[in-house]
């Protein structure tokens, strides 16, 4: 048993796109929990992951693929899990605010959530404040992730948030940014819940943010 | 004379070469295949509109946006008219650029939003200040040619900077700028600005005093604000840069071909979408394009592949006959450090031998968020060495200086013969702040680092008093330009105080 979850962990290390899926099913098979499953093989291989990536011997797409390969072992349980009523460690509304045009650190925090275990939701770039409240009513995500690469976009974060006070949804989630121009300061002028300095740090955040860690 | 030779081949400069004619001919029909098979996604109507009633097929349209494809046909009538020089001067006439094949330029970058602070070292939001310090440090120095903000003005209003900024660049620098703006109505203003600056319309036609900086967004996507400004500048005489930033690995293929066919894919339908606009258009290609580190994501500014790329790219517009925007003198270092100075040194002598036209991004830190007095002023020494370098070796008779050899002979010594004395300062290249003393010397005069002899020119330069490059009403006049634009979107800015 215990066997099996090491070749999984080891499997998501690796990034072995497909292999993982089968080693799940084939744990499942053997009647084995779901949520041990999870916890002893995906999670105990990503966390080694995220290990290898601070110490500098893992890079970014080897990350990716090892969160891909994580992602696809996870959707098998994610109905179990749910069937139980496991904690699936929320999901998250990913977007570039309104104007701007630039996604790539966006869809780079949303791979990164992913591997994390997170259900991610992308909304895409060049949302209006509406977008994003009108999203928050239909997904009702624990946590929105909001990305801007200019100072003038950035204005557009702060303007998000008010949307959503108005909408009266701030209470429910948790809010966090990030871009090359956003700082710490700027996230907690507007009002923002976090702030991440690139997309590793966004998925810690998130994982803080959402009581997982 | 008595001819008696034949065949033979001058150096007139060293010749560096990263790709062949056939390399180049492979990556250009590559993109024009990218261009009609893959596609550019256009985010503006008016755009494609344009590329529409050019022939391009039109595809995909959503709301937002349409997938454009250029067959082969509109790229050669395009390559027809854009010309191949472009030429940018300063207000008074004195600085000039003239941008061709092999010719070369170095200046700043623009809009970082941090810079490093001269006098305390600290890395803060840039201002108004800074602005116009670092354009007062661009003027001082020699090997500058043309100027970008390296900063944002982030003291002033968020949304109507663009106008700040310039602003502050011309209270401090005669010399050509390349601009950035919100939008067109900030082109707009920095072209009223621009007029009142040159003397009116007519002087601007007789020769623009700025270019305007456009980025399209890699991968192939050119947006509604994008769209907009190319479409501006086409019908109102301002030359522009159009230059994509892709990513190796992240917003381009990790292959270094394979973001050079995106890049000129980008590029050439920045190409002919001017020259539909209006035939002759003045467009500038370039011209950031480096890889994502692996491991921090940072967009890399000192990386081999950044000067590799930059190069490679230069090769490809030579063989095009389009101006190029070159990125040199930039750093991934947060401080001016031995790191800065090293990747300065070798991406500025990189675009320097590749012949880059408008080599920008010097004084660039921290992956292109922070600007540093300290590293322009290095740079200014890194490329005057580089021009030495450019200048080659001439071979003549004099130069061979056979009759000199003949006249001291084995054994004797040159230091005092009138061939050293009247050449030597021609010659041998002097550095400015690069220490040649002994240790004695060196120790006696205070045994500074070069950091430190750097830091203290920086203080000289932003110290020396100069004469106003504005008169009082001139200023007035501009600055009222700006205060209009922030009346007008005052409703746009944030409750808080965004930044400073």
């Amino acid at each position: 048993m215990s066997e099996l979850f090491e070749k999984i962990a080891t499997g998501v290390i690796e990034g072995n796109l497909d292999e993982v899926p089968g080693l799940v099913q084939s744990a499942l098979d053997d009647g084995l929990d779901p949520t041990k499953i999870l916890e002893n093989g995906l999670v105990v291989g990503m966390n080694e992951v995220g290990k290898r990536f601070k110490l500098g011997s893992m890079f970014v797409p080897e990350v990716l693929r090892s969160a891909r390969t994580m992602h696809a072992g996870q959707e098998l349980l994610r109905p179990l899990l749910a069937e139980a009523g496991a904690d699936l460690g929320g999901k998250i509304l990913l977007g570039t605010v309104q104007g701007d045009l630039h996604d790539i650190g966006k869809n780079l925090v949303g791979m990164m959530c992913e591997g994390a275990g997170f259900e991610v939701i992308d909304l895409g770039f060049n949302l209006e404040p509406e977008k994003f409240t009108e999203a928050i009513k239909e997904h009702q995500p624990t946590i929105i992730g909001m990305s801007a690469l200019l100072t003038t976009t950035m204005r557009a974060m702060g303007h998000t948030i008010k949307a959503i006070e108005e909408a009266g949804l701030r209470d429910k989630i948790k809010v966090m940014v990030g871009g090359a121009p956003v700082d710490a300061d700027f996230a907690e002028r507007i009002g923002a819940d976090g702030y991440g300095h690139n997309a590793a740090s966004g998925a810690e955040l998130a994982k803080k943010l959402a009581g997982m860690s | 004379m008595l001819v008696n030779r034949s065949n033979y081949d001058v150096n007139d400069t060293p010749i560096f070469q990263v790709l062949t004619e056939d390399q180049i001919e492979a990556i250009y029909y590559a993109a024009l295949r990218v261009l009609y098979e893959t596609g550019v996604r256009v985010y503006d109507k008016e755009g494609v509109d344009v590329a529409h009633a050019g022939g391009a097929i039109v595809e995909e349209t959503t709301e937002q946006s349409s997938l454009v494809k250029i067959p082969h046909y509109m790229v050669d009538k395009a390559r027809a008219t854009v010309p191949s020089k472009v030429v940018v001067t300063g207000p008074d006439r004195q600085y000039r650029m003239e941008l061709f094949k092999n010719q070369i330029y170095y200046g700043g970058g623009s809009d970082t939003p941090y810079t490093l602070d001269p006098y305390t070292g600290e890395r803060r939001r840039s201002t108004y200040q800074d602005v116009k310090n670092c354009a007062r440090i661009a003027q001082a120095l020699p090997n500058y040619d043309f100027h970008m903000s390296l900063g944002i003005t982030q003291d002033t209003a968020v949304g109507t900077y663009d106008r700040w900024q310039y602003l502050a660049m011309l209270e401090s620098t005669s010399k050509p700028i390349n601009i950035t703006a919100v939008d067109i109505e900030g082109v707009r203003d920095q072209l009223e600005m621009a007029y009142i600056r040159v003397g009116g319309k007519e002087e601007w036609r007789k020769g623009p005093i700025f270019s305007l900086y456009i980025e399209p967004v890699s991968p192939l996507s050119h947006s509604e604000e994008v769209i907009q400004k190319l479409l501006f500048c086409c019908d109102n005489d301002i030359p522009f840069v159009y230059t994509p930033c892709p990513l190796a690995g992240a917003t381009a293929p990790c292959t270094l071909a394979g973001l050079l066919v995106q890049a000129l894919a980008e590029s050439l339908f920045g190409i002919v979408l001017s020259q539909l606009r209006k035939p002759g258009a003045q467009l500038i290609i370039g011209g950031l394009m480096s890889n994502m580190d692996m491991l921090s994501t940072i967009y890399s500014y000192g990386s081999p592949e950044m000067a590799l790329l930059s190069a490679g790219y230069t090769d490809i517009t030579k063989w095009l006959r389009v101006p190029e925007y070159e990125t040199a003198g930039c750093s991934d270092a947060k401080l001016f450090d031995e790191q800065a100075a090293m990747e300065a040194a070798i991406n500025i002598a990189t675009a320097g031998l590749i012949g880059g036209n408008m080599i920008h991004d010097v004084g660039y830190l921290d992956s292109g968020l922070t600007s540093c007095p300290d590293l322009m002023v290095a740079s200014d020494e890194i490329i005057d060495m580089v021009k030495r370098i450019l200048r080659g070796i001439p071979v003549t008779p004099d130069t061979m200086a056979l009759d000199v050899l003949e006249e001291v002979g084995p054994g004797g010594h040159f230091m005092e013969h009138d061939h050293t004395y009247d050449r030597f300062k021609t010659e041998i290249w002097r550095p400015k702040l690069i220490d040649r003393q002994n240790w004695e010397n060196w120790t006696m005069s205070g045994g500074k680092r070069y950091g430190e002899r750097v830091h203290e020119r920086v203080i000289e330069i932003l110290e020396t008093e100069t004469e106003p490059l504005l008169d009082e009403g001139m200023f007035a006049e501009m600055r009222r330009i700006c205060e209009l634009a922030d009346a007008r979107h005052k409703d746009e800015e944030l409750d808080v105080k965004m930044f400073v």
